[in-house]
């Protein structure tokens, strides 16, 4: 496996921590702070209650949070934020049916250079409506996407909500949804992971990942199936898509061979299906594809981990 | 040099060339036609492509560098004309080529209804990268509307990429359910639902009357007068062989290129392969037997033998979230019977049709993991009598539960011991494969883990699966029964590292699969715990074979054997007058055995805590003739009577098997003393065999005598008496922690190796701690079993439930 660390990039996402339930609270159990030493040093001495903070609020209102300018909001890590040029955060909690196993939260700094987008849909009347997104410098796609509805089955939230399972767009710039999509396509918007964010309520949530070639969420994604109806009793996962930068596609045509397929306790993949909780890895490129961090994150379905997507940046 | 030319560059004939450069990259010099103006791509990805779920660019199997690393000619977007058989040339449009071999790979096109209108604009087919781009170029405009014609594979999954790509789409089928040829009425029931769930409209027994459209396909109208406002129409109702040019060229074809089994025409030199050809009467549109068909042609063209066989073929449909599968024939028959299971709540439908003992079909929706296996059934025709109750549930219900043989690996703390001998932990493990050591030789180079005695591989083999996923493939190992994944050295490792004094705590920790155990397992835990924590666990009688629980060797009549202990060999008139009299009064046969010892026979069970009482009172022990431990020390006699002795060998040996009885070991141990180098005591194919010299004393361990005969190899040359006990002490107690349960010493050298053990051994520190961990052990179970099973109370255990030899009263 070539472990060797490609250039240093720009990527779109600074900071990613998991914040874990201990009694009534959350304290973190690990994040990724890049160079931003002074904002990690300053969360770790954080734990956050129901109701509280960025992740206290997604474990409260039970959804997915963006949070976008953190003056004067109820975000609790406002100056170390601003002294690491930290300006947005997006919180996804992890449910399972009504418990909370975690909350995944993302930070990124305004930059007239980072484009990419993390987007929250939701479901209203029939339609996919965008409950809020951070966009970087992709302002015009974000307000095309302020005005864009998905019916059932139609583009990335249509085709995750009603296939309710992750999927990845390769070519965000041609073709569905017309007018986002050439908007996407102008912002350089190259590849886009959707997946189902479940939640205790009747409610449908839908997150998106769309990533720039330039400053990209990630370099290499992964969606794992490890529903029993897809990989048996046996607790385990297969690869069922996946795009790397360097390897290029990841899916197998199962006509050639099978897909890729790992057991509980079995590396990463295998890790969360142990501890049913998101993971960070970071600084470890000979676990982690040769990339410098993984993130994975599990998504529950009928009290159990139906899908596993990962990241790597 | 051979000319090889191939007309068409489909999947079929893109397997064809890779095989035959695989096998012999000289053989031919390789012309390659193709109408598209692109090389081989995977087309049955084309759908996902459609969906924007894929780029084209990773569907693409053979790209330019593949072509010219291969010498292959490309006359790509060059259609051919004519094929002159009798000239042997191709001819293309710009130009002809010779050849000595000839391949047609033209595929199929894709039929299309010649209803009204059909040929307008804007009614595509769906078989090659144009059409998807003209469908995708369809969807880029708002509220753009699709109907697609046919509800078999194609059609859905053309009808699923365009709903994602934003269109509004309507599926037309003529049939009467959904994909009828691979699906029951039930499962195309489940996947209608799953369709209109993604928004799309599916319209059933839905014949098309015309397509209608001022200069382009504007509206499908059907037959029963519903009109369809379109914006592209996507006929999708099946395939037709392409075969007119190998017509026109004169090859025999029936509805396809006829071929036999090595994929050969009619005509000498040509061949064909693929979705053109015609096989006793078959045609083919899945490309598992395309690929077959591939593999045979090219050994025929390399002259070897292969032959082409049909075979059961599969189906799954590329529709992200939808989950089917369908494997071979579920059409109703006098003599089959259905298998159904149906979960509502979970939209689950399986179906197994079974005919004269056989899976003949399956059709699964919503729950497809166990398809394969299924399908495998289907293939091989196993009689599935046996199974028939519980088949519907699949492999794992038929094997019991899995469990997962990584658990305990994964639940081990960093500062965990894996490696004993050179102290090394889980962390320092994790931290070596971080650092970039990623199989077993490397980390043994970095950090010395499984790098001696050996015996923690298998451990160390799965942190790396536990750390780098399947990236690392853990070899397979025999595990100790059925009731757990791991060998027992792995058991043995964990034992000690996880710190587990139980059994409980070992079925628990290293996730058993059975409640406590079998007869197989139990012993050989039972023995690990008793030899690590002789002070925290107790032993269990349960846990023994049935010799060791009654302390003596059933025969093969029922009656048992009495051995008293005599101590090297050496015995005494008042011990002689005890046996004899022991063996008059309870009707014993007496033997000498060859380990110098007297054996007692024929002594019923109930006798046997009298007989080792009278036993006792005369100052003898129990010889444990019947353990997994010490047996005998067997002696020459040595410098006192010998003329040759050079030591006082009978001493040395009777001061051992009092050091050394009463302790259990994986497996029996027998030693003997020779007083000189002629060795009356045949010590040099015992367990551990020592020779007295002028010097002093030669141990040597690891011979064999039984099924096996192998003479020992030199421990270790000592001066005194009192280190050939030490050194004796400490290779059994090594033995003792480290021996796979049933390993006889000399199996267990030869897999940890003797070096291994004189290094050990050799640290003087640590071959007193063994000697100190004997002696800890010993404090507990060096003691006589005769003498506490003599006492009233555990006597009544060997007396007979009752008494069948009396009479009842009158």
């Amino acid at each position: 496996m070539d472990t060797v660390l490609d250039a240093a990039v720009k990527t779109f996402i600074q900071v990613t921590e998991i914040w874990v339930p201990e009694g009534d609270r959350l304290v973190l159990a690990t994040g990724n702070y890049g160079e931003l030493s002074a904002f990690e040093e300053a969360t770790r001495a954080m734990s956050f209650g129901k109701g509280e903070g960025l992740p206290g609020k997604a474990w409260a209102e039970e959804r997915p949070v963006v949070l976008k300018g953190f003056d004067g909001s109820y975000f609790k890590r406002i100056e170390a934020a601003a002294e690491a040029g930290l300006t947005s955060a997006v919180a996804i909690p992890v449910f399972n049916d009504a418990k909370l196993k975690a909350v995944l939260v993302v930070l990124c700094g305004d930059d007239e250079n980072r484009t990419g987008a993390i987007e929250v849909w939701h479901e209203a009347d029939g339609f996919l409506m965008l409950d809020d997104g951070y966009y970087g410098a992709a302002r015009h796609f974000e307000w095309v996407s302020q005005h864009t509805h998905f019916p059932r089955g139609q583009g990335l939230p249509g085709g995750v909500w009603s296939a309710n399972t992750p999927m990845l767009f390769r070519d965000l710039g041609s073709g569905y949804r017309f007018i986002r999509a050439d908007s996407a396509g102008k912002a350089g918007l190259t590849t886009g992971l959707g997946l189902p964010i479940p939640v205790p309520q009747d409610k449908t949530f839908v997150l998106t990942l769309l990533s720039a070639r330039g400053t990209p969420i990630a370099r290499r994604f992964e969606i794992w199936d490890s529903r029993p109806v897809k990989v048996g009793r046996e607790v385990a996962a297969v690869r069922t898509d996946g795009i790397c930068e360097r390897e290029g596609p990841l899916w197998t045509d199962d006509n050639e061979e099978p897909p890729r397929r790992v057991h509980i306790n079995q590396g990463n993949i295998g890790k969360v299906l142990a501890t049913g909780l998101p993971l960070i890895v970071t600084g470890k490129p000979g676990l982690t594809e040769g990339y410098d961090t993984l993130v994975a994150l599990p998504i529950y379905d009928a009290g159990e981990i139906a899908h596993i997507v990962a990241w790597y940046v | 040099m051979q000319k090889l030319v191939v007309i068409g560059a489909g999947m079929a004939s893109g397997r064809l060339l890779e095989q035959l450069i695989d096998a012999d990259p000289g053989a031919f010099e390789i012309t390659l036609f193709n109408a598209e103006p692109r090389g081989n791509y995977n087309r049955i990805m084309l759908s996902p492509v459609l969906s924007g779920e894929k780029s084209f660019e990773e569907i693409v199997t053979h790209d330019d560098d593949w072509y010219a690393t291969n010498k292959v000619t490309c006359r790509f977007g060059e259609k051919v004309l004519s094929v002159d058989t009798a000239r042997k040339v191709v001819v293309g449009e710009k130009g002809e080529v010779a050849y000595d071999k000839l391949v047609f790979g033209t595929g199929s096109s894709a039929f299309i209804i010649p209803c009204p209108g059909h040929d307008l604009p804007g009614v595509v087919a769906f078989r090659d990268l144009e059409d998807t781009t003209a469908m995708t170029e369809a969807a880029a405009k708002p509220g753009a509307r699709a109907v697609v014609i046919g509800g078999g594979l194609l059609g859905l999954e053309a009808a699923a990429a365009l709903r994602l790509r934003g269109m509004e789409v309507t599926v037309l089928h003529i049939a009467s359910h959904l994909m009828e040829r691979q699906l029951d009425p039930a499962a195309g029931y489940l996947l209608k639902k799953d369709l209109e769930r993604r928004g799309i409209t599916v319209l059933l027994e839905a014949s098309t009357k015309e397509i209608v459209g001022n200069g382009k396909a504007e509206q499908v109208n059907l037959a029963d007068g519903t009109e369809l406002p379109c914006d592209i129409v996507c006929m999708a109702v099946g395939i037709r062989p392409a075969v007119k040019l190998a017509q026109n060229s004169g090859i025999a074809c029936g509805r396809a290129i006829k071929v036999d089994a090595q994929m050969r025409t009619e005509t000498p030199d040509v061949y064909a392969v693929g979705e053109c050809v015609e096989f006793e009467g078959n045609l083919f549109g899945l490309v598992a037997p395309l690929y077959d068909q591939a593999k045979v042609l090219a050994k025929t063209l390399l002259g070897q033998e292969e032959t082409f066989a049909m075979r059961e073929l599969s189906t799954k449909l590329k529709v992200t979230g939808c989950d089917l599968f369908s494997a071979g024939d579920f059409a109703d028959g006098p003599g089959r019977e259905d298998i159904v299971y149906r979960d509502p709540a979970r939209g689950i439908y399986k179906r197994l049709v079974i005919e004269e003992d056989k899976l003949v079909g399956a059709v699964m929706y919503g729950d497809t993991a166990d398809g394969n296996w299924f399908f495998g059934l289907i293939k091989d025709g196993t009689d599935i009598s046996e199974m028939r109750e519980t088949l519907i549930f699949g492999p794992s219900y038929q094997g019991g539960a899995s469990v997962d043989p990584l658990s305990a690996v994964a639940a081990l703390p960093p500062e965990a011991e894996i490696c004993g001998c050179n102290g090394v932990c889980k962390g320092d493990i994790v931290a070596a494969i971080e650092a970039g050591a990623t199989d077993l030789g490397a980390i043994k180079a970095t950090t010395k883990a499984s790098a001696s005695c050996g015996t923690c591989t298998g451990l160390v083999e799965q942190v790396l699966s536990v750390t780098l996923g399947d990236e690392f493939v853990l070899p397979t190992a025999q595990p100790v029964c059925g009731c757990t994944d791991l060998p027992h050295e792995d058991v043995r490792r964990l034992i000690k590292a996880q710190e587990l004094k139980s059994q409980e705590a070992v079925w628990q920790e290293l996730g058993w699969k059975s409640r406590n155990g079998c007869h197989v397992c139990r012993p050989a835990i039972n023995f690990y715990l008793l030899a690590d924590w002789p002070l925290d666990y107790t032993d269990d009688p349960q846990s023994r074979f049935v010799n060791e629980r009654n302390h003596a060797n059933i025969q093969k009549d029922g009656t048992y054997s009495v051995m008293p202990r005599m101590w090297g060999g050496m015995t005494s008139p008042q011990e002689l007058i005890a046996i004899a009299q022991a063996a008059e009064k309870y009707g014993a046969t007496v033997k000498v055995t060859g380990g110098q010892r007297i054996d007692l026979l024929g002594v019923k069970k109930e006798d046997l805590p009298a007989i080792w009482y009278d036993l006792n009172e005369a100052g003898m022990v129990s010889g444990h003739a019947y353990t997994k431990g010490l047996r005998t020390v067997k002696t020459c006699v040595g410098s006192d009577w010998c003329r040759f002795g050079t030591q006082d060998s009978t001493g040395l040996g009777i001061k051992l098997e009092k050091k050394l009885w009463g302790s259990w070991t994986p497996h029996k141990v027998k030693l003997a003393v020779s007083g000189c180098p002629r060795n009356c005591a045949e010590a040099t194919c015992k367990d551990v065999g020592i020779i007295c010299v002028d010097s002093g004393y030669q141990v040597s361990v690891a011979g064999a005598a039984g099924m096996d005969v192998k003479e020992t190899e030199r421990l270790v040359d000592v001066r005194t008496e009192e280190e050939a006990i030490e050194w004796t002490t400490a290779f059994i107690q090594l033995y003792r922690e480290h021996a796979k349960y049933l390993d006889r010493p000399y199996k267990w050298v030869a897999k940890v190796g003797l070096d291994w053990v004189k290094e050990v051994l050799a640290d003087d520190a640590e071959r007193q701690a063994l000697v100190e961990r004997f002696d800890i052990s010993q404090s507990v179970y060096q003691k006589d079993p005769w003498a506490e099973r003599a006492e009233p109370e555990a006597a009544r255990r060997f007396q007979p439930l009752a008494d069948l030899t009396l009479k009842a009263a009158e």
